[in-house]
């Protein structure tokens, strides 16, 4: 009796076989609609949290703790030029909460030293403000530094040197560097806890905006923004590969982050060599979902993980420290973010 | 000395042989730099035959559709060309490339959108001014410059000039002053930056009436005296002596930011020119030194 479906050579009819194709075409859409993070290999990395209630304490001893826990050794270090990336934005009488504050910096210039490091130097390329040399006045940065004997570098101005676009996120295809950072051997980026009103939040990878000179990016670095400020802050952390993560979130900013927030106390530092597990560990202490914070979602296990269980959580616990950062409803970018 | 002299005697250390001023003290060329070194030296009465060498190191940088930019690797970055459009202003030699930037300019735009009604920003997008990089959006600064250099280059009328004009009023901040041209962000203010206000006032002086302008003026009358850094102040001092406000304590202001190159080291050239450009707005207005920096016919090179 013929059969009605055309039979292959393994048995199987035509129908049975479309069946089949179609499920699996609808897996494979499915597949190919699920977050390029489920296809990648987990990774894993260590971040340390330590408590600092406020300014005025030791905090060179606590960023050189942090190192050590993380297992930099003073072999590591020793000999290195080290290149700290302040964030540095605006500054505002009673806001001091914007920049990343000048005795962060001053106890992460004697840490690295005193763990070996050759040199240390400052840079920074202020985003919104033309005249970078106020804002490093304004802070406070330029006291603290000029008596610390360090150099401040006005990355703005400083003449680029490219790379190709590694992160290939946005369409650019090429990221123009500051020069200055051939002679450096250690790229570290002292950043600030706050929230931000279009990418959720702003850690040790958006920080980076300002390592692109304003000559070339523009006041405020508009190219970034016109190539999507997820796919920038990506590429360049992709294509800089930085090397150290100091958040400062002793006092951070909620709310209508990255300028106009209020002040907010989270009394800690977090550091780290992985900066999506950096990121993902101040989300969780801000009361942020980090797989809702776009970037950091697109960086799991390609940049860094971002999952708690992939990060190995040193000094406190996040639990210990955890204080939600207000977040505004009228915020698009702030919808969802609150974590469970 | 005169400050006209110091002036002369300070920019010209900077000068390189082959023509052109460096970026730094001892440093490399500088687009940006040789522009605003030749604007400075010639409004401290240096002679235009010391700065055509320069002016002829500006023509060299020139690209074929008249940009100018912060380095040939970058073509995009092409803010310089307003400065430099300034800098050849009374320069025969350089009338063609002057033509060229000027066509180029009125060409460049910024990248606009219409205004939309969920536009987290609290201007109007669709207004053209000028962007610092090609591709982005327009902003206070390079409009400003934009305009001042086409006023001067005789196009006042311009549509572009005349919208460029608008694009800087709408972002004028509620409670005065300018940033770098993002007035209102979902629903918050911003804060004002005595840079982005003194470029700003500049740009607009005798193009709109006082009233207009003058909580931005109150503003940055009130920041003046607090102003340490060469950017700030020289762009305050300008904008405030092209509303015929210079302050009575502007040379001390001057001296006192100068005094603070020991501790930061001597400034960039475009920065101390910049700075020496608002000094002499003040040295020209009160040493009645042949005329009052206010005064200044747009078809002069000087900023006004």
């Amino acid at each position: 009796m013929a059969r009605q479906g055309t039979t292959s050579n393994s048995g199987i009819t035509r129908r049975e076989l479309l069946l089949v194709g179609a499920v699996g075409a609808a897996i494979g859409t499915g597949l190919l609609a699920m977050p390029k993070r489920y296809f990648r290999m987990p990774q894993h990395a260590s971040t340390f949290v330590t408590k600092v209630d406020h300014y005025q304490l030791d905090i060179a001893g606590s960023i050189k703790r942090g190192i050590q826990e993380l297992g930099v050794s003073s072999k590591e270090l020793k000999g290195k030029r080290i290149l700290l990336k302040p964030n540095l934005v605006e500054t505002a009488s009673g806001a001091p909460h914007i920049n990343t504050h000048p005795l962060v910096l001053r106890g992460a210039i004697e840490a690295f030293l005193s763990l070996g490091a050759a040199t240390v130097a400052v840079a920074e390329g202020p985003g919104h403000r033309r005249d970078s040399l106020a804002v490093y006045e304004e802070s406070g940065m330029a006291d603290v530094l000029t008596e610390d004997h360090i150099q401040f570098h006005d990355i703005n101005y400083m003449t680029g040197y490219e790379l190709p676009n590694a992160g290939r996120q946005s369409s650019l295809r090429t990221l123009t560097f500051p020069e200055l950072f051939k002679e450096m051997d250690w790229i570290v980026s002292v950043a600030k806890m706050k929230t931000h009103h279009i990418a959720g939040a702003t850690l040790s990878m958006k920080n980076l905006f300002g390592v692109m000179p304003g000559i070339y990016y523009g006041w405020p670095k508009n190219v970034l923004h016109h190539a999507g400020i997820e796919n920038s802050i990506l590429d360049i952390n992709a294509t800089l590969k930085p090397d150290f993560a100091i958040v400062d979130g002793i006092m951070g900013m909620e709310g209508d982050g990255p300028i106009m927030g209020d002040p907010k106390k989270a009394g800690v530092l977090v550091m780290g060599r992985n900066f999506p597990a950096v990121d993902a560990t101040c989300c969780r202490i801000m009361g942020i979902d980090p797989y809702q914070v776009s970037y950091l979602e697109r960086a799991d296990n390609w940049l860094g993980p971002i999952s708690e269980k992939a990060i190995e959580q040193r000094g406190e616990t996040i639990a210990s420290v955890r204080t939600n950062f207000n977040l505004i409803e009228t915020i698009p970018a702030h919808k969802g973010l609150r974590l469970a | 000395m005169s400050l006209a002299r110091i002036v002369r005697e300070k920019v010209s250390r900077r000068f390189l042989p082959e023509g052109g001023i460096t970026h730094l003290p001892c440093g490399r060329f500088g687009t940006d730099a040789t522009a605003w070194g030749i604007l400075v030296y010639r409004a401290a009465g240096g002679e235009q035959e010391i700065l055509e060498k320069h002016c002829a190191r500006l023509i060299r940088e020139q690209d074929k559709g008249g940009r100018l930019c912060v380095d040939k690797e970058h073509p995009d970055s092409y803010w310089p060309t307003a400065i430099a459009i300034l800098a050849w202003q009374d320069s025969q030699r350089s009338d063609d490339a002057r033509q060229k930037a000027v066509q180029f300019l009125l060409k460049a735009t910024g990248v606009h959108s219409p205004r939309l009604a969920n536009d987290p920003s609290g201007h109007d997008t669709s207004l053209k001014g000028w962007p610092w990089v090609a591709g982005t959006h327009s902003w206070i600064e390079p409009t400003a410059l934009a305009v001042i250099a086409l006023k001067a280059t005789g196009h006042l009328q311009h549509d572009r000039v005349r919208e460029g004009i608008r694009m800087m009023l709408d972002r004028q901040l509620p409670h005065g002053g300018w940033n770098y041209g993002n007035s209102v962000v979902f629903g918050r203010e911003l804060r004002p930056m005595p840079e982005s206000t003194g470029a700003a006032l500049t740009g607009l002086a005798g193009q709109v009436e006082v009233e207009v302008v003058a909580r931005s003026l109150d503003y940055l009358q009130g920041e003046v005296s607090g102003l340490r850094t060469p950017v700030s102040l020289g762009w305050a001092l300008l904008g405030l002596a092209a509303w015929d406000m210079w302050p009575s304590n502007g040379f001390k202001l001057v001296e006192r930011c100068l005094t603070n190159q020991s501790r930061y080291g001597e400034y960039d050239t475009s920065s101390f020119c910049l700075l020496l450009l608002g000094a002499l707005a003040g040295d020209f207005k009160t040493m009645a030194n042949g005329f009052s920096f206010s005064d200044i016919n747009p078809s002069t090179t000087h900023i006004r």
